[in-house]
């Protein structure tokens, strides 16, 4: 069977600190571009916080990092995509996103049921000689392409043409791990193959404490997250009635 | 054979069909595509050849090993190194834009004198014009460093004083110098071994002690476990970053953790809970009750729980000695789990200068009066941006980035991020010894120049930090203790020469000592101190040298709401 790649995330590890964030940013070229808002910014990888809701000491928060959850049955923005600029790589598993072929209808971040894309509004641009500092592994995308995470595809291409020079079919899973879980300092990204049931990851992602994200929709996405404390639990399941409160600037 | 206009138009059809059956206008519109997305406007990566090279962030003292990913001459990510035994592989959230940051809009590119553009030769007759005529102070903001020897040196020569700015860490393990005389730049906390920690304040997930150290520590031993083998109480009255992920939150009001912990030392002793006999609190349980809200039980029964997994160790983030006191009650210095001194005796006194901030006490600027005097203040740019000497002086400050200071006579630019050969000594409040080198990999600007360097252009007898440099690695080769950290740990015996020792430090290796030697540091209390330290203003960020953030950070934080305005409108730290 064919690799599929994904992710488990432990919350009770997150702290919160951002560096995913930056450190995705930083790996696929995201510009900060100084008039981007919440709405209108590219956060590939978003680190909401949450809470139980209730003040005083009793107070629980906890950090949830949103990205594509590459969905892997009817995946909602593959179907939606006039322009077949977004699909679903048989081989690894991992949602692919075409910029060249994004025409910026953006069917597909109305149709993506957790937000996780984002539609370049500027044309890219960074302070004069930084993009000297930029990552040559990843091309700059334009204004008017719709964007998000893909599991940092261009560090799979380097693992494949390193095995390729070596005479190998297969990569060395170490030789392919995305920035954000490379960032993570409490290792709370964890990532690797689902379909291999010897590979941590597929153990983590069966175990009692995981949930998935909006899952009764039946997109099976392949981020998992776990937690311990039943609140965090309780935020994914649309009957426990749970009171989400997600803070965003 | 005569060509009508249906012969045409089947032709025209034919031709259009056979077309599509072709590459050419698949091949076409692909290449479309891409030429749209290369508009000459549109910025595009370096080219160039690819190779990963490793150092140390400079960007506060902690030192943390990063790899460099570096294109035709450029770093163009950074990543940490997972062999580096002082952050284990992670860097804070800052540290993985820090290579955009030489490229900030803020850098400083040239020399200013009050609002004018001015040049280095002018700069440096009015600081040996300033210093000739009276005292001069030096401020320096990571101590130990080849660069602080340099300013140690020609203060000596010249005439005036050595100056630290002391970080959160070591300004918490201040009073311990006080009631020991072993200076708190050689005390660090035995993280590794504790069981039960308890933070009154300190960030301990959010930018304390060296970036790794804790949060590895914490995500292996703490973090989701309902019974953790280590537990985590954060005292604080806001919910921060590490109350909502601590083994147990305990909210009591800014300012009342001096009573906390008074409170809580009053209950060991009288209920015996512990061996040590420490000075009695003059401030009664009700009293630390009522001031911490949280009522007598709840005092004893936390006081019961602390000390039910020894070893344990209470953290200040600033220099409060009733914290202080609570460890001596506690018996946490000198022990394992504690506070502890590292090894001392171990390293001859050169040595110990290149590994820490320096043999004998550091003078922190909070406790030097001659600085209100000076003719001259020279402000290192390690030294962090808010920081505002006292005095009247003609100040000459270093810095990569301009902070926006009306308080500065001279503004000196100082090369960035990985542009300039550095050491690296011990990080603040770390158990054990610890040296590396930084050497300079970005290609720095020619207007830039190092407060050492600039010292030395000055007098030129003075000895250059590349120079001091290699006198500190002759010195640790001849110690032959300790392990050096690269691809893999080799011990220095089995090194056969300074150069092997040298090659690989500059390849990104981390000298570590001997683990410290447990019994060998004491701390007497006679009476419990009686007032308590001031309240410490909430800084939500890791200990950040440049007053701007890498523009991702900032952008990201802004976007995610995960910061509380960690930057102004422009631009600049809140």
């Amino acid at each position: 069977m064919s690799t599929r790649y994904g992710m488990v995330i432990d919350l009770d590890r997150c702290t919160g600190c951002g560096a995913c964030m930056v450190a995705c940013a930083a790996e696929n070229n995201v510009p900060a571009i100084p008039q981007a808002t919440a709405r209108t910014g590219l956060t590939p990888m978003l680190v909401r916080k949450v809470s139980n809701g209730v003040e005083g000491g009793a107070r629980r928060e906890a950090f949830i990092p949103i990205m594509c959850m590459h969905c892997e049955h009817e995946t909602p923005c593959v179907s939606v995509c006039p322009q077949q600029a977004v699909e679903v790589d048989k081989a690894t598993g991992i949602v692919m996103q075409m910029p060249q072929r994004c025409l910026g209808c953006r069917y597909c971040m109305t149709a993506c049921p957790y937000h996780a894309r984002y539609f370049n509004w500027w044309d890219p641009s960074w302070p004069a000689g930084m993009e000297k500092s930029l990552n040559p592994g990843v091309a700059v995308r334009m204004r008017g392409v719709v964007e998000k995470c893909n599991m940092c595809h261009a560090r799979l291409h380097s693992a494949e043409e390193k095995a390729a020079a070596a005479g190998k079919r297969e990569i060395d899973p170490a030789d392919y791990v995305p920035a954000c879980v490379e960032a993570c300092p409490t290792a709370a990204i964890r990532f690797g193959d689902l379909a291999d049931q010897h590979d941590p990851v597929f153990r983590e992602a069966h175990s009692a404490d995981t949930f998935r994200l909006l899952s009764l929709l039946g997109t099976e996405p392949k981020i998992y997250y776990q937690s311990k404390e039943a609140w965090v639990r309780a935020l994914a399941d649309p009957d426990s009635g749970a009171h989400l409160e997600v803070e965003h600037g | 054979m005569k060509l009508t206009r249906r012969d045409l138009l089947v032709w025209s059809a034919g031709a259009t069909a056979g077309l599509i059956v072709t590459p050419v206008p698949w091949k076409l519109l692909d290449d479309v595509s891409i030429w749209t997305q290369n508009w000459k406007w549109i910025p595009q990566p370096t080219r160039g050849p690819v190779e990963v090279k490793q150092s140390f962030c400079t960007l506060c003292p902690k030192g943390c090993g990063m790899r460099v990913r570096m294109a035709a001459g450029w770093p163009v990510g950074v990543s940490g190194v997972s062999s580096n035994p002082i952050n284990r592989g992670a860097l804070c959230p800052l540290g993985f834009g820090a290579h955009q940051l030489n490229w900030h809009p803020q850098r400083l590119r040239a020399v200013r004198h009050r609002a004018t553009t001015s040049s280095w030769g002018e700069a440096r007759a009015a600081f040996a014009k300033a210093s000739g005529e009276g005292p001069i102070v030096i401020v320096d903001g990571q101590p130990g460093r080849a660069a602080s020897s340099v300013f140690q040196a020609f203060v000596q020569k010249r005439g005036g004083s050595y100056r630290v700015v002391p970080g959160a860490e070591n300004q918490a393990l201040a009073p311990y110098e006080n009631w020991s005389g072993v200076p708190a730049s050689t005390l660090g906390y035995d993280l590794e071994n504790a069981q039960t920690m308890v933070s009154f304040g300190a960030p301990l997930l959010d930018g304390w002690v060296t970036p790794g150290r804790f949060t590895r520590l914490w995500a292996e031993r703490a973090a989701g476990m309902a019974e953790p083998q280590l537990r985590l109480i954060q005292v604080e009255s806001p919910l921060s970053r590490t109350a909502a992920r601590a083994w147990r939150w305990v909210p009591v009001p800014d300012g009342a953790e001096a009573a906390l912990a008074a409170g809580l030392a009053r209950v060991l002793l009288d209920e015996r809970l512990v061996p040590a006999h420490g000075p009695v609190p003059s401030l009664t349980l009700a009293d630390a009750a009522a001031q911490t809200g949280l009522g007598i039980n709840a005092i004893q029964d936390l006081a019961r729980t602390i000390v039910s997994r020894p070893p344990v160790v209470a953290i200040a983030n600033d220099q409060n000695p009733a914290i202080a006191a609570l460890n001596v009650v506690l018996g946490a210095v000198g022990v394992r789990g504690g506070i502890v001194t590292r090894s001392r005796h171990t390293l001859s006194a050169q040595s110990v200068q290149a590994v820490r901030a320096a043999p004998s006490h550091v003078s922190y600027v909070s406790t030097g009066a001659d600085i209100i005097s000076a003719r001259a203040v020279l402000i290192d740019s390690t030294v962090p941006w808010d920081f505002t000497p006292p005095t009247d002086a003609e100040v000459f400050h270093f810095a990569a980035w301009d902070g926006g200071s009306s308080k500065v006579d001279w503004l000196l630019p100082a090369p960035g991020f990985l542009e300039e050969l550095t050491d690296v000594p011990t990080a603040p409040a770390s158990a054990i010894d610890t040296y590396a080198v930084a050497p300079a990999l970005a290609k720095a600007p020619p207007e830039g120049q190092g407060a050492a360097q600039f010292l030395v252009g000055i007098d030129p007898h003075l000895i250059p930090a590349e120079k001091i440099i290699h006198t500190r690695c002759e010195g640790l080769f001849r110690e032959r203790v300790g392990t050096v950290h690269g691809q893999e740990a080799t011990p220095v015996t089995t090194l056969a020469s300074v150069q092997q020792l040298e090659e690989r430090l500059w390849e990104g290796a981390v000298w570590v000592n001997d683990p410290p030697r447990s019994g060998d540091f004491r701390c007497e209390l006679s009476e419990w101190p009686k007032t308590a330290g001031p309240v410490p203003p909430v800084n939500r960020l890791p200990t950040w040298l440049a007053p701007v953030l890498p523009p991702l950070a900032s952008k990201l934080y802004q976007e995610s709401g995960l910061r509380e305005s960690p930057e102004g409108e422009n631009g600049r730290k809140a």
